[in-house]
């Protein structure tokens, strides 16, 4: 809505010195407060994908640690972290990687990221130990790819402090590359937060874009109640980001030799330096052949680098309509789904934002200019959650992708005064009606959407390859959840995976269109999306009842293949140059 | 223009008049010096005979009408100096004169003959003068403030004209100037505290609030009894601009303590708490307020407002309820139940509300505006019936009030939705002109432009002053953020510190 609270304020006093009052400082991650739309009456249409949460048995145990539980004394302990669907033993089956935090006091013995190996039974194995991976700290985000092109998915974490780098080693171990890699920074710590690999300047090896979020401090850092970014509603609580120095963000260009070189200056990005970043999407929106990178920014203008070809970028979010509200104001942008909601082929965006604000949806025209249909598409009667973690995914296969998000709030000691505002809030489904629009299906989900939680990144992928989208998600200082996709009656789907050759092995920056029912649906392939996540790198498009599809690759090297007439119910693997080849472990679900 | 120095200064003219045309006779030496000593009816017996021999004599004539005036027969000096006029109708001294009886008595002729006489002389600062008070007057700044730049230091002595002066070129927005002006008026006024006053709220409309403090000093350092809280509510608006937060609040309450059924007082101290996240104290000071005032409505939608900002939405919407019962008049009140309703997430509410008022108050921008704004949340489809609607509310608003920047915002929104992208750029332009600070605006006129593909040369430098303002936004915020308002624990006293 137009109005903020500025206005409201200003024009509600009337008095002569209102004239001056500037912008009112809500609070912390979002000053942007929008009034959300009626909720249209239901359309009574059956969803068809059921979610139940199976962590637990699945073996997924252990909390994600993150700050504290009944208070959050600094912003730090509240952002939390990301998790990942990552094949790191190459068996066709989709492992899990999740990131952990600490605590104030020092890390718990518990405290850990962890990897579990998918045991291809519905059930996961903890190997964090044996592949080496055990590390505590404050984890935010994980980007994965096979950045040496070994064939092999490497990760990479940003922390606040020292990020790092982790090279598969393609025998079930990784080992921590980060100060060979170039990567390891000996300045005070930064705060990385997204992260995304991009072969920015096509030469096949994949560069490396860190976001980061504040110049921050522990020592330093201002304490609840403080001053006026540090209540929230009359609360005291954890202050920030508004208030505190904006981070600056970094492009590391692969050399190809298993090194990096910080590019920032001379490519452009960091002359971007007002602005807390956050989620990072890399894809063509303009669809020029070459990767453009989106930063999530919270409370300050999100970022859209357009690639200039020349190892340049020049930064365009304003222009183009994605930095903001359609009202020009800043947003708390932190988690980004990417997909193409409207089905003409073109990526759309869909971001997350704090409570009190709508999420934003994006319509990109096709060459990198956006709308803001967030009403247009009805998904702005949701306002009651601050989110995080989301998706443009199809989970119920009818060919029209839907968007799912995770919320939860950054300040437990509110609920206690304010029960009107809880800690622990549910997911929130929005399936897609067909029509460009969305409906709310939160009085109708299923018990893995409805459970309430507080949540933070979150991962879409086929765990159990049964040709649906399952979800991963970090719940702060609990067990994750593990929601298992059901589907009934089943509908058509088909996923494609693709191997770069000329272009980087792991594919990222390709733009896949698939064709089916007169529809066509765009997907890219990332290292990063939802808030600090990953998703399973095998590209997931529901079709409804058609079951026979075309599919046009649109490799990153500029490589352009058509497949007619491929089957669906299905994975695809495409190489580079050569066509269809074996699935690599699974063939068929 | 006073009348004491406008008889000297006629004489003085017609003396230069004489000189300047070397007819001193024997017929005029005496006239004139019966003139100079205020022997105004010797005079008139002297002319009289002389009119007779030579009634062509414009000379003549002029005497006359200095004469009658001199004996306050404005109605005959008038007559004479115009029949002096028909004979020579440059003759300057019989302009002079017929100017002066025309302006005094508020005639419109005087415009014509202060123009004849700037022909003749067009640095003769008295015609200026005269011409710059008569558009003043009449409204016309944009006539009058030329007149005043001309006239000079003949101002200097003339304390309503240099406020007259400045108070157009605050009009004017040219504010800068403006305190020059003032600044004059001040330096000739002999430390009058009303000069000092308006002096320093032209410093404050410039952004100058050390400068404005600086001017009120003066009228700070003298005892509580005798500051008037205009001048407190005014230094205290300059502290807090200046970034002086605690003083700003320690004036406001000395100007509370001295005058306590002030509604304003209270109001600012609530923008303040509002400023500062304060919430709490801005209501308890509003409760002193209410003490004070029970039934003054401002203060209720002040409370209301502070109510909101705590999500205590049932107490703000009593609030509200309760200044549009006192004050239905009060657009903004009756809004205000539509707004809090908004706030708390219930759209349906707030429209049904709105239009509930705009029932009673069809004309109201305001109200227009807000139901416009409403009806656009959902999301309409562009030529739908809600979408229409909007429009419709949207483009009666700005037409019934031209002056609501957000009317004209959501309206440009509205275009853009439809792809009416001239149209947008239209209205953000209006909106800008009435806050060219408003971000809104920018934005819609940034991607109106871009969109419809005009005059893209204009997008880079609309671009840098969207990042300017908020990077301008974000140093105020800074500066609010270094003080919160706490409670005092003992009640306030009379605060004796200049």
């Amino acid at each position: 809505m137009n109005f903020t609270r500025r206005d409201f304020v200003r024009i509600s006093l009337g008095s002569a010195a209102c004239a001056a009052t500037p912008r009112i400082v809500a609070q912390g991650i979002a000053t942007h407060t929008v009034k959300p739309e009626a909720r249209p009456t239901p359309s009574g249409l059956p969803f068809h994908a059921h979610f139940t949460d199976i962590a637990e048995a699945a073996g997924l145990k252990a909390p994600t640690i993150y700050g504290g539980i009944e208070n959050k004394r600094y912003i730090l302990e509240a952002n939390g972290c990301g998790c990942a669907f990552i094949d790191y033993d190459n068996d066709g089956w989709m492992d899990i990687f999740l990131l952990c935090g600490t605590r104030l006091e020092g890390a718990p013995p518990d405290a850990t990221n962890r990897l579990y190996k998918n045991n291809r039974d519905g059930t996961f194995t903890d190997v964090t130990d044996k592949a080496g991976l055990r590390a505590a700290g404050w984890a935010n985000g994980v980007c994965i790819a096979d950045y040496n092109n070994d064939g092999f998915d490497d990760i990479f974490c940003t922390y606040f402090g020292q990020n790092r780098l982790y090279r598969n080693n393609g025998d079930g171990t990784f080992t921590d590359v980060t100060k060979q890699a170039g990567l390891w920074d000996d300045g005070p710590a930064r705060w990385g937060a997204g992260c995304a690999f991009v072969d920015y300047n096509r030469d096949g090896h994949l560069d490396l874009f860190v976001s980061n979020y504040i110049r921050y401090s522990l020592e330093h850092a201002p304490v609840p109640g403080e001053s006026s970014t540090c209540n929230w509603k009359g609360v005291p609580v954890n202050c920030g980001p508004r208030g505190l120095p904006t981070g600056r963000h970094s492009l590391y260009r692969n050399n190809g030799d298993g090194t990096f070189t910080d590019v920032s200056k001379q490519s452009g990005i960091a002359a971007a330096t007002e602005s807390y970043g956050m989620t990072v999407v890399t894809a063509d929106f303009d669809e020029d052949g070459w990767p453009d990178i989106f930063v999530a920014c919270d409370s300050t203008p999100s970022l859209l680098f357009m690639n200039n070809h020349d190892g340049t970028f020049r930064e365009e979010g304003v222009l183009r309509g994605v930095a903001l509200s359609d009202d020009g104001m800043e947003q708390a942008g932190m988690g980004v789904g990417v997909g193409d909601y409207h089905l003409d082929g073109h990526l759309d965006l869909f971001k997350t934002h704090f409570i009190d604000d709508t999420c934003g949806f994006y319509r990109n025209d096709g060459k990198g200019n956006f709308d803001d249909v967030s009403r247009l598409t009805k998904v702005a009667v949701e306002t009651r959650f601050t989110s995080w973690g989301t998706g443009i995914v199809d989970l119920d296969n009818d060919g029209y992708p839907d968007v799912l998000f995770v919320t939860g709030s950054v300040y437990p000691e509110v609920e206690r005064k304010l029960p009107q505002f809880p800690y622990k809030t549910p997911r929130v489904l929005f399936r897609n009606l067909g029509n460009s629009t969305f409906e709310e299906m939160n009085g109708s989900a299923s018990e893995g959407i409805t459970t309430p939680h507080s949540s933070r990144g979150c991962a879409f992928g086929d765990f159990d390859n049964d040709g649906d989208m399952d979800v991963l998600i970090i719940n702060l200082n609990e067990a994750p959840s593990l929601l298992r996709n059901d589907q009934e009656p089943k509908q058509h789907w088909i996923k494609v995976k693709l191997e770069g050759v000329k272009s980087n092995r792991s594919a990222i920056g390709a733009r896949v269109l698939v064709h089916y029912g007169g529809k066509t649906q765009a997907q890219a392939v990332v290292s990063q999306s939802s808030y600090y996540s990953c998703n399973d790198s095998r590209l997931h498009f529901g079709l409804g009842a058609t079951k026979l599809v075309d599919i046009d690759v649109y490799w990153p090297n500029g490589l352009h293949e058509t497949y007619k007439k491929v089957d669906g119910d299905q994975l695809v693997t495409f190489r580079e140059g050569v066509g269809r080849v074996a699935n690599k472990g699974w063939a068929k679900g | 223009m006073r009348i004491r120095s406008w008889f000297r200064l006629l004489l003085a003219l017609f003396f230069a008049h004489l000189l300047l045309v070397a007819q001193t006779t024997d017929v005029i030496g005496p006239i004139t010096s019966a003139l100079r000593s205020g022997q105004f009816d010797e005079a008139l017996q002297l002319l009289q005979p002389e009119l007779q021999r030579s009634p062509r004599n414009a000379q003549l004539w002029a005497l006359d009408g200095i004469a009658l005036s001199g004996k306050g027969d404005k109605k005959n000096a008038l007559a004479a100096f115009r029949h002096a006029l028909g004979i020579s109708p440059d003759y300057l001294p019989a302009l002079e004169g017929a100017a002066q009886i025309e302006y005094e008595s508020g005639d419109k002729d005087a415009v014509s003959l202060l123009q004849h006489i700037l022909q003749l002389r067009p640095n003769e600062s008295t015609s200026h003068a005269m011409l710059a008070a008569l558009a003043y007057r009449s409204g016309d700044c944009a006539a009058a403030v030329p007149h005043f730049e001309q006239s000079g230091s003949r101002l200097d002595d003339q304390p309503v004209a240099l406020q007259e002066y400045g108070t157009c070129l605050v009009r004017m927005k040219e504010f800068e100037k403006a305190i020059g002006v003032f600044g004059r008026a001040l330096a000739g006024s002999n430390e009058d505290a009303g000069a000092r006053y308006r002096m320093a709220s032209v410093q404050m409309m410039a952004h100058h609030p050390q400068d404005a403090l600086e001017t009120l000093q003066p009228i700070l350092r003298t005892s509580n009894a005798r500051v008037n809280t205009d001048v407190l509510e005014l230094a205290s608006s300059a502290y807090e601009a200046a970034g002086n937060t605690p003083e700003a609040v320690r004036v406001l309450r000395r100007a509370i303590v001295a005058d306590p059924h002030n509604v304003d007082l209270y109001l600012d101290f609530a923008n303040i708490s509002i400023d500062h996240q304060s919430y709490e104290v801005g209501v308890d000071m509003i409760n002193a307020g209410l003490r004070a005032e029970p039934n003054a409505a401002p203060l209720y939608l002040a409370r209301g407002i502070l109510y909101v900002q705590l999500a205590q939405f049932d107490k703000a919407e009593a609030d509200f309820a309760r200044a549009d019962a006192i004050d239905p008049g009060h657009s903004i009140g009756s809004a205000a139940e539509g707004l809090a309703a908004v706030q708390k997430n219930d759209p349906k509410q707030a429209l049904a509300t709105v239009r509930a008022k705009l029932a009673k108050k069809p004309n109201d921008p305001f109200l227009l505006y807000l139901q416009a704004d409403i009806l656009l949340q959902p999301g309409p489809e562009p030529g739908s019936a809600d979408f229409r609607e909007a429009m419709l509310s949207a483009k009666k608003a700005v037409s019934l009030g031209p002056s609501l920047g957000a009317a004209h915002d959501v309206l440009a929104k509205l275009y853009l939705q439809a792809g009416q992208n001239d149209a947008a750029v239209e209205q953000s332009r209006k909106a800008l002109a009435i806050d060219a600070k408003d971000q809104t605006a920018l934005y819609h006129l940034i991607q109106g432009l871009r969109k419809g593909g005009q005059q893209k040369e204009e997008i880079p430098e609309l671009l840098k002053r969207l990042a300017d303002l908020r990077m301008e936004g974000t140093k105020q915020e800074a500066e609010h953020n270094r003080y919160k308002l706490v409670e005092q624990e003992t009640p306030p006293v009379k605060d004796e510190r200049p």
